[in-house]
């Protein structure tokens, strides 16, 4: 079953995970839906749809936010993390480093939310790990 | 062409901020064309497929009725030697070497078009495996698209904000003063819990007169009472 923004929004709204967390799902204007996760609620999850795919994309950090002279050094260490977090991957958009998941489109609502919960329990892990890099 | 590549020709030329514009617009055309175009032969190429069918049916069946009639004339001019008459046989064998002919032309007819109906089954697979690999390539420009809107949003979000100091420290700081928080909560509960679970087990000694209490003394002196008279 292929799911859409506004059925998982209608759905998240409604649901608290086994872990008790709950979701706070808007659709914005640019049709993009923004989720705040109750485990972290300072990061939000950005969703959107592609023909094949469900991206969730949290952004982490401008790279104004990054001390200038560790820059290169974040991205070292970002790529050495990347294959220990768990169901998200880093990334660049323009100026802004993103955390993000992409799920195939028939993925279950149960797995949706699991994912999610994880990319935002992920968020806090990583921005603890490299803190002491940014300004 | 590879969208990948694109996207890093147009990075390396510090295209970046360029937004959807990083793809060129021609490239995405030009997949999409070629889409419609492998759909357009493959169409094409099924009418043909359904035609060339249809007679490979129709030689098949008459190659059969070739097989049954040389069967037939086989066995009659067996019959026919059976009763000597030879010339009837050999006018038989005449027929039995003009319908072998017939069949192997036919033969060789199906065996033409088996072929031709391989090469357009072939043909199909390779436009079918281009439009694959085209829709892929477009959904990783989508994809592109889609991670931009997605984080532009947050991005403004992001940028109306950041003019504090270390604005990643002290969101961090909040999510797990409230991590704290909740988990200090849980722990409340839990000791309520087992506070009222413990209420509820002396409750429940009392009641069975076990522990210390004035009227289960009492109860265990008379005891020790009756037992004193028993024994005098």
């Amino acid at each position: 079953m292929t799911i859409t923004l506004e059925e998982l929004a209608f759905r998240l709204n409604d649901h608290v995970t086994d872990e008790g967390t709950s979701f706070d799902a808007l659709l914005m204007d640019n049709g993009v839906l923004e989720v705040v996760c109750s485990n972290n609620d300072e990061f939000p999850l950005h969703l959107a749809l592609t023909d094949t795919q469900l991206l969730a994309v949290t952004p982490l950090f401008n790279i104004s936010e990054v001390t200038p002279s560790e820059v290169e050094n974040l991205n070292k260490v970002l790529l050495q993390l990347a294959p220990a977090v768990p169901l998200s991957a880093f990334g660049l958009q323009d100026d802004t480093y993103i955390l993000f998941g992409a799920m195939a489109l028939g993925t279950s609502f149960e797995t949706i939310v699991h994912e999610l919960e994880v990319q935002a329990e992920n968020t806090i892990d990583v921005l603890e790990a490299i803190q002491s890099l940014l300004a | 062409m590879s969208i990948l590549k694109d996207i890093f020709t147009a990075m390396r030329g510090g295209a970046s901020e360029a937004g959807e514009a990083i793809v060129d617009a021609n490239a995405i055309r030009i997949l999409e064309q070629e889409i419609r175009d492998a759909e357009t032969a493959i169409a094409k190429a099924k009418q043909s497929l359904t035609r060339l069918k249809s007679s490979e049916i129709k030689l098949k069946r008459e190659i059969n009725s070739l097989s049954t009639d040389y069967d037939d004339y086989e066995a009659k001019a067996i019959e026919a030697l059976n009763v000597g008459e030879e010339a009837l046989a050999e006018e038989v064998a005449g027929r039995l070497e003009e319908i072998t002919v017939e069949r192997d032309d036919k033969a060789s007819e199906h065996s033409a078009l088996e072929s031709e109906v391989n090469g357009i089954n072939k043909l199909i697979r390779s436009r079918e495996k281009i439009i694959q690999k085209n829709k892929r390539e477009l959904e990783k420009v989508k994809t592109i698209k889609e991670v931009q809107k997605a984080t532009t949003s947050i991005s403004d979000n992001v940028a109306a904000t950041s003019s504090s100091q270390h604005r990643v420290s002290k969101a961090l700081d909040r999510v797990k003063a409230k991590q704290q928080n909740w988990r200090d909560n849980m722990e409340a509960g839990e000791w309520m819990d087992d506070q009222e679970q413990g209420d509820d087990l002396d409750a429940r000694l009392k009641q069975s007169g076990v522990g210390g209490s004035a009227g289960s003394k009492k109860n265990s002196i008379l005891e020790k009472l009756k037992a004193k008279q028993k024994a005098g």
